[in-house]
């Protein structure tokens, strides 16, 4: 009797240390290190991460993948409380105006107060959609923080690069709207 | 005890209806930087701060404003996890751990208070054995 009951606990104690270490080894493959950002910086090109969201004014949802063979696009990671992300808007609003017939322009406002977003879209005059990604998700599939992070995504699906310095959008609009 | 939950409900109940900015933020992640409200002046905790005073402002109670900050950014969002769905896991197995704890410490004492040998019976002396010993004390003695 007593020797199985100290087999009991012993199996105890050994099955709550193998279940931590299967915890602590699923939150390690889980550790989203490996977004979009960070494989362009490897020199792969992934295919865009795909994503179902609520328009931030209220007119349906935006679904990525419904996009992908249709039209090449950009996307936009910003928040209101982002001072950058201003002025990247701004010049991603005028990139609209000449390529808004061949590239679609899609905003993806994260971590942020939605209410807030719509106020801040209003006062910078941003009238290219936005998605709302409240609790970051699909900010974490692309790379993380910090914003602004700008992707251009080529007509098949394919990430093929993030703006890093300023002549990286002309060049990388030219390239997917070729797509 | 009893004394206890008089003061207690009442104050929780306060808490609930009328929260303070305070506690709030210390109830509440801020979105960027991994601590809660009050360990941040990151620009959107500052936000977030501008929401809570707001609806404060405005009368919600603490369930409302938690709730509209949950439907915004997530669970997350909430410094405890929620008390519903896979949140309670780690409501409930601290306290599992301990109750289970208690069990085998209880058990483990048990078992040793009852292995334990009684102690052994006074050895009897054969009597002439005895009687040599005390003649030869007495003589190293004297």
């Amino acid at each position: 009797m007593a020797r199985s009951a100290r087999l009991t606990a012993q199996a105890f104690a050994v099955a709550v240390v193998v279940g931590l270490l299967a915890l602590l080894v699923w939150r390690v493959a889980h550790d989203d290190n490996t977004g979009v950002s960070q494989a362009l910086d490897a020199g792969r090109h992934p295919t865009a991460p795909a994503f179902d969201l609520n328009r931030l004014d209220g007119r349906g949802r935006i679904d990525l993948a419904t996009l992908r063979g249709k039209k090449p696009m950009v996307l936009d990671f910003w928040a209101s409380w982002c001072v950058p992300c201003i002025q990247e808007s701004k010049r991603l609003e005028a990139a609209q105006k000449r390529y808004g017939d061949r590239v679609a322009f899609i905003g993806v406002d994260t971590k942020d107060f939605s209410e807030d977003a719509r106020r801040w879209q209003r006062k910078h005059g941003i009238t290219y959609p936005s998605v709302h990604d409240g609790s970051g998700k699909v900010l974490a599939k692309w790379g993380g923080l910090p914003i602004p992070k700008i992707f251009f995504v080529a007509r098949n699906g394919k990430v093929v690069g993030e703006l890093v310095v300023e002549e990286d959008l002309s060049r990388y609009l030219r390239q997917i709207a070729a797509s | 005890m009893c004394v206890a939950a008089l003061l207690v409900v009442p104050v929780a109940r306060a808490s609930e209806q009328h929260p303070s900015q305070a506690e709030l933020e210390g109830e509440v992640m801020c979105p960027v930087c991994g601590t809660t409200l009050d360990q941040s002046s990151s620009p959107a905790a500052q936000q977030i701060k501008r929401v809570i005073a707001g609806r404060i402002a405005a009368g919600d109670t603490k369930s409302e404003i938690k709730d509209r900050l949950v439907a915004e950014y997530g669970d997350s969002i909430l410094a405890a996890p929620p008390r519903h769905g896979f949140g309670l896991v780690a409501w409930w197995l601290p306290i599992g751990g301990i109750l289970v704890a208690g069990v085998l410490v209880g058990l483990g004492a048990w078992r040793w208070s009852r292995a334990r040998e009684p102690a052994p019976p006074p050895v009897q002396l054969d009597p002439a054995l005895e009687q040599r010993l005390d003649d030869e004390l007495r003589r190293f003695e004297g």
